[in-house]
């Protein structure tokens, strides 16, 4: 364990906040085990944007546009702010739809995840196994000579510019509230915390995790190649004891299988869903959080991952493919399969291979 | 800076550009004292929104008022009858289900007054919100909370009752909706 290192430290606080927040916002009013979901809150995006129809999931969640604009300052202010890009466009667009998608089947991210097991909520065991399985099958891929090559460095143009240019007109458009921007009356998207706390919750956290590269998926990843020594499994300790501390403290601890917030009995189905999310993170380079902070670094790659996530965000709730406490719709089961053999085509369609001799 | 105007073609490019974007934030700060045609003309789909919602409270309201006047003066049955006849005309609403899921408890048949419930909630998640005009998520919870550890001790019991499994799969349901969080 490198106790010594700053880095390590800067891993360990960034985790230990966002278990801490990623409740609290949860206690001052987002909804329920969803302090922070990145899945979610895009969803709720889409919806405040037009793109679904779900009157009880639109608002422009200031989380989201904190941790861009966060991870922007941060990268500016340690000089770290690259526009790159170039690899494998369309790939990534689609890989952000589908990884909507395995965590709209799952009902959310794999920061919820965390943040629904630090909660008592054992539905998600399978959800967990199925991420952990979905990034060890990812690490064969790149063991096996996946590459979707790299983002070439941008000096002349300025791609990388732009999905911080559209978080930052979101934020206009939340302040404003132009009549053309849906804010849910009923349902989860009208519960939310206070919006400047948590439009500084999410500058806070953006800023640690572009400072730590924190992230959930990344933790796992480097737990099965570097075992203990990696920092990130530590962000990841933090994050849950964090968690865990601030659910008990705010009675918020409900252990059990039943009765679980935003939660259904489908195993298989969330096992899937998250093995989905799990292979897709490792093969793009992190999960939907890791994603939305590099887009904010100047990673044009990342940002195209993160527009491909809103249109999936609102298709997941246009076309009804989300899971709901009664389980997972027939089509949502088939957008999974059709995401898993995405990835298999694609692995193989990417696979560097060596020539025989 | 001086590189970007180099040249006639850049000069050009920067003028554009600069009229573009004064020209849009013109157009933002003057338009809120457009007067009534600007204010017309305004997209607002929040607005229609929030009519098209409250319409139909309204219209809920009116439709269901018979059956709930007889549900009132006792007249279950018939007031079942007319709940019936507004179902045909529109099976899509979950309001029906959620009255019938009422007077069904009202006359002890549990199993079926749940499975109206979970129907209703199905169809409209705002039966499960705490506040708002049709909300009844105080009496679905009384359901869940007094139904729930006799229906687990049954279920318990005959592990081979089909009935019992799925009224307590429908008890769960009523149970995580109940608990909120975001779907």
């Amino acid at each position: 364990m490198p106790v010594f290192d700053r880095h390590f430290w800067i891993v360990v606080v960034a985790g230990g906040l966002l278990g801490l927040i990623g409740v609290g916002l949860a206690v001052l009013g987002n909804p329920q085990n969803s302090g922070i979901c990145i899945s979610c809150f895009l969803e709720n995006t889409a919806g405040a944007l037009g793109l679904h129809g779900n009157q009880r999931m639109q608002y422009l969640r200031p989380e989201l546009i904190g941790f861009v604009l966060g991870a922007v300052f941060s990268a500016a202010a340690g000089r770290e702010f690259r526009s790159r890009g170039g690899s494998a466009p369309l790939l990534r667009f689609l890989s952000g739809v589908f990884l909507m998608i395995g965590c709209g089947v799952f009902i959310g991210c794999p920061i919820k995840l965390f943040l629904r097991l630090t909660a008592g909520d054992l539905t998600v065991l399978s959800g967990l196994a199925g991420l952990v399985v979905g990034v060890w099958f990812g690490l064969k891929g790149l063991a096996g000579g996946i590459h979707l090559g790299g983002g070439r460095q941008d000096p002349r143009g300025a791609s990388g510019l732009w999905v911080p240019l559209f978080f930052l007109l979101l934020l206009v458009l939340l302040l404003l509230q132009p009549g053309f921007i849906l804010f849910s009356t009923r349902g989860s998207g009208a519960q939310h915390a206070p919006l400047l706390f948590s439009l500084g919750a999410g500058l806070l956290l953006g800023g640690l995790a572009q400072r730590s590269r924190f992230c959930i998926t990344g933790s796992v990843r480097d737990t099965f190649l570097m075992g203990r020594r990696t920092p990130l499994i530590w962000g990841l300790a933090a994050f849950i004891l964090a968690a865990v501390g601030t659910n008990l403290a705010a009675g918020r601890f409900h252990p059990g299988f039943y009765g679980q917030p935003g939660a259904h009995l489908d195993y298989g189905w969330s096992f899937l869903g998250m093995l989905l999310v799990g292979w897709l993170s490792v093969l793009i380079g992190g999960c939907p959080f890791r994603q939305l902070i590099k887009a904010g670094e100047g990673d044009a790659d990342a940002g195209l991952v993160v527009i491909g996530m809103l249109l999936g965000g609102g298709l997941v709730q246009a076309w009804g493919l989300a899971g709901t406490a009664a389980g997972v719709p027939l089509y949502g089961k088939v957008a999974v399969l059709v995401g898993l053999a995405f990835v298999a085509a694609n692995s193989l369609l990417w696979r560097e291979r060596v020539a025989e001799a | 800076m001086s590189r970007l105007l180099q040249d006639h073609f850049d000069r050009w490019h920067v003028l554009v550009l600069l009229l573009a974007v004064f020209g849009a934030a013109a157009l933002l700060l003057t338009a809120g004292g457009g007067g009534d045609a600007a204010a017309r003309s305004e997209l607002n789909r929040q607005l229609e929104q929030d009519v098209a919602y409250r319409a139909r409270i309204d219209f809920l309201q009116d439709l269901y008022r018979p059956v709930l006047d007889l549900e009132k003066s006792g007249a279950r049955q018939q007031a079942l009858l007319k709940l019936e006849e507004i179902s045909r005309r529109y099976p899509g609403e979950g309001y029906g289900f959620i009255i019938k899921g009422r007077i069904l408890l009202q006359l002890d048949a549990v199993e079926e007054a749940v499975a109206n419930y979970v129907d209703g909630v199905r169809l409209n998640g705002d039966f499960a919100d705490r506040q708002g005009p049709f909300s009844a998520w105080n009496e679905i919870n009384q359901l869940v909370s007094r139904q729930l550890p006799s229906f687990s001790e049954r279920a318990r019991t005959h592990p081979d009752n089909a009935t019992l499994k799925r009224v307590l799969s429908n008890l769960h349901y009523l149970q995580s909706r109940l608990a909120g969080g975001c779907e």
